[in-house]
């Protein structure tokens, strides 16, 4: 997050996933959906520059998601 | 799931003090800093309608492309185009900086490239640009990469007059 916030992007989904796993684990695709329409619904509802919109969705629940998968 | 969000105020919070000052010694000048925030881009029709294109710093690239150069000192300053249409399995990925464990079973978890021709193919968007773009994110001269890759990639996304691009780093 603080790299994100010193970038300063003008609209960004910051998720808390390992590196190389931005938009998940594994097959789990209704994560690695909702992850891309997160982003695409900033396009619509961003009123001005520098939002950055957290996911609550922790790795590790990500991952035993994906263990289920 | 739940969701929160956030709005940036502009500070910037290392959660790692004193990692950048580290990284600016061993890489003088890589650490890009910017002082205002990007004027907002509001779209100017309905997504349905939009022209997606998705730009990575996988690494990601068409099997049988020239490999990114993951050992040069300050980096490769090249970019490849990934066909949109392009399957995972006509894909690979030269990176070393980042944990491929996840990407080698399931290439969608760092270039969701079959999660977002679904989401053309159901209307959601109204298409994908001809390409991708991927590069690698090992590039320690920061006034390089903004006055070469940036704008070449930049250039690239224009011509094919994409209405929306998908950023995503590794």
């Amino acid at each position: 997050m603080d790299v994100t916030k010193h970038i300063r992007p003008p609209r960004a989904v910051f998720v808390p996933f390992m590196m190389g796993h931005l938009f998940g684990v594994p097959f789990h695709k209704k994560l690695q959906r909702c992850i891309i329409l997160e982003a695409l619904d900033l396009l619509v509802a961003t009123d001005e520059s520098g939002f950055i919109k957290e996911l609550a969705v922790t790795w590790a629940e990500v991952r035993r998601q994906g263990k289920d998968i | 799931m739940m969701e929160t969000s956030s709005q940036s105020n502009g500070d910037s919070e290392q959660l790692r003090p004193g990692l950048w000052q580290t990284v600016n010694e061993r890489y003088p000048g890589s650490m890009i800093t910017k002082d205002d925030l990007v004027p907002l881009a509001r779209l100017k029709k309905p997504l349905s309608e939009c022209r997606l294109t998705f730009v990575s710093t996988s690494g990601v690239q068409p099997k049988g492309s020239l490999p990114f150069d993951t050992v040069h000192p300050v980096g490769d300053y090249s970019f490849r185009r990934v066909p949109s249409n392009s399957i995972p399995d006509d894909l690979e990925i030269h990176q070393l900086k980042y944990p491929t464990v996840g990407a080698k079973k399931d290439l969608n978890v760092i270039f969701p490239i079959e999660r977002l021709n679904e989401i053309a193919d159901e209307g959601l968007l109204g298409e994908l640009a001809p390409d991708f773009f991927s590069f690698i994110g090992y590039n320690m001269d920061a006034e390089r990469l903004e006055r070469t890759l940036a704008e070449d990639i930049a250039d690239a996304v224009e011509a094919q007059a994409s209405d929306i691009a998908l950023l995503a780093p590794a």
